[in-house]
């Protein structure tokens, strides 16, 4: 039952597409996020949905799309140079067959990365895809933190709509998204107009929000705790009344932490002592070796590289009361480590030059949000148009993500690379729609030189 | 959590967010502005057929 209403939902937006092709652009942001394939069991799994509606997307935007004013962005322009290098490296890749493996689905999220701006040129598409990332995204976000309401959490226990630990699927991956989600909802509450803001848009966007902040607590994720940290922080930057939205944060954090359950508490209480932390010292391990492996391996080892690190280490362990703790020291061996931080997964897997490139592509990101608030704030609209707004959204969903990435090895996340398609599709937009102030000049316009000479 | 409630809860979460969705993308239908900005919309759409507005002035 669940399998034929999730394929008949699917098959409605394919059918919507066939008026409006935009929509099979927005069919694909939802199968990549929500993989309904994954959560029905029969017929579903079989039909490539994925590839279907990337080809009805891009031949919709091919055949009937406007390319008017498109443009091609610097951004895109690295996102091609990006995956022609990975391409490359995953043919000289120290495992090729897990290598071939990752870059199955890492090409796919960078090439809609690139094609994605190329769709956005109204508003209103601009919406809409945030609309369906956010509702896609809260269909994970809202299944867990209704289950971490109810007592269902835990770590690695919290259990989602799939029996999958992937993708968004995964904790700390989850909790992290769903943190950089909070201002593009956010966003959509003060500017929508598909759902226009009311207060039925603003109880959902609330409770989506409290939902997404569930999610680390549900899922122990310490990565969420610290992003969730971090926004409140950003957010304090874009605020009117400062000093009341600092107030409320802090009462509200007061009054939820004798809610949270102890072993949340316990878990977080690692983040400052990690040591007794086996989680927490691999990590630190593994980017040891990292940095070592990319001594005799400048271009990197190739996708999933890390599988040949070994290192044993000793880890303390106290047993005992309090006062009278005994501490002993256990040799732990670990194989075949993750990353657990895009940073070092960039270095494993591409090397030095594949690391800058993509911190360059990130960081170009974040001063073209902060040029386009810049611009806006000087206008009539200023901090209430909709592309200060937008661009506010995704700086901060960019920030959040590049902390969370820090933990986790997300540095080719399609859902993150949306987000970076967006950022495209907005200066390109802005850039097209707007003019730059004039630069400044020493010199008088010729039709003043000329009538001073007369 | 039992399977049961975890059932109920996939099963309200899915038609929470997909009834949105199929909502949303029925508005996305009607909307002349997903193709062109307002502005766009309002603009003539072969605007060299159109005369200036100060040579209407000097034929008049």
């Amino acid at each position: 039952m669940l399998d034929l209403a999730l394929l008949a939902f699917v098959a409605m937006f394919l059918a919507f597409g066939a008026k409006r092709p935009f929509i099979w652009v927005l069919a694909y942001i939802y199968i990549d996020c929500v993989a309904p394939q994954k959560i029905g069991w029969g017929l579903i799994q079989a039909i490539p949905l994925s590839l279907v509606a990337f080809v009805a997307a891009f031949g919709g935007w091919l055949l009937f799309d406007r390319k008017r004013g498109t443009r091609f962005t610097l951004r895109q322009a690295m996102i091609v140079v990006l995956l022609v290098y990975c391409a490359w490296t995953t043919t000289i890749a120290d495992f090729p067959v897990n290598a071939l493996a990752k870059w199955d689905w890492v090409w796919k999220a960078l090439l809609f990365a690139i094609f994605l701006p190329l769709t956005l040129r109204t508003r209103l598409r601009f919406e809409a895809v945030t609309l369906i990332m956010v509702l896609a995204l809260g269909t994970i976000v809202i299944n867990g933190g209704v289950k971490t309401a109810l007592g269902g959490g835990g770590y690695g226990t919290l259990a989602l709509l799939v029996r999958e630990n992937a993708g968004l699927y995964e904790g700390s991956i989850l909790s992290t998204a769903a943190v950089a989600t909070i201002p593009l909802a956010l966003w959509l509450a003060r500017h929508g107009t598909i759902f226009k803001p009311d207060w039925r848009v603003w109880t959902f966007v609330a409770g989506l929000i409290f939902a997404s902040l569930l999610i680390p607590i549900g899922e122990a994720a310490r990565t969420g705790l610290v992003c969730a940290a971090f926004l409140a922080v950003l957010m304090l930057r874009s605020a009117k009344r400062r000093f009341l939205y600092a107030g409320l944060g802090a009462l509200a954090l007061a009054l939820a932490v004798p809610f949270l359950p102890q072993s949340y508490l316990a878990r977080m209480n690692t983040i400052e002592d990690h040591s007794q932390d086996e989680s927490a010292s691999t990590r630190v391990a593994v980017w040891m070796w990292t940095l070592d492996y990319v001594k005799t391996h400048p271009f990197g080892g190739g996708f999933d590289a890390y599988r040949s690190n070994s290192f044993t280490y000793k880890m303390p362990k106290v047993t005992g009361s309090a006062g009278n703790e005994h501490v002993t020291y256990e040799i732990v061996t670990d194989k075949a480590r993750a990353y657990h931080s895009s940073y070092f997964e960039m270095l494993g897997e591409q090397g030095w030059p594949g690391l800058i490139w993509w911190l360059v592509l990130q960081l170009l990101g974040v001063w073209q949000m902060e040029v386009i608030r810049w611009r806006f704030k000087r206008r009539e609209e200023g901090t209430a148009s909709w592309q200060w707004g937008l661009a506010t959204a995704l700086q901060q969903a960019q920030l959040v993500y590049l902390l969370g990435a820090a933990f986790v090895g997300i540095a080719y996340l399609p859902y993150m690379f949306m987000l970076v398609g967006m950022q495209c599709g907005l200066w390109s937009y802005v850039k097209r729609t707007t003019q730059e102030p004039a630069k400044a000049t020493f010199m008088r316009p010729r039709a003043q030189i000329v009538s001073a000479a007369v | 959590m039992r399977a049961g409630s975890e059932l109920l809860i996939d099963i309200l979460t899915l038609a929470l967010t997909h009834g949105l969705m199929a909502i949303a993308v029925w508005r996305l239908l009607w909307r002349e502005d997903l193709g062109l900005d307002p502005e766009d919309l309002a603009a003539p759409r072969r605007p060299w057929l159109r005369k200036p507005a100060n040579v209407e002035d000097e034929a008049a």
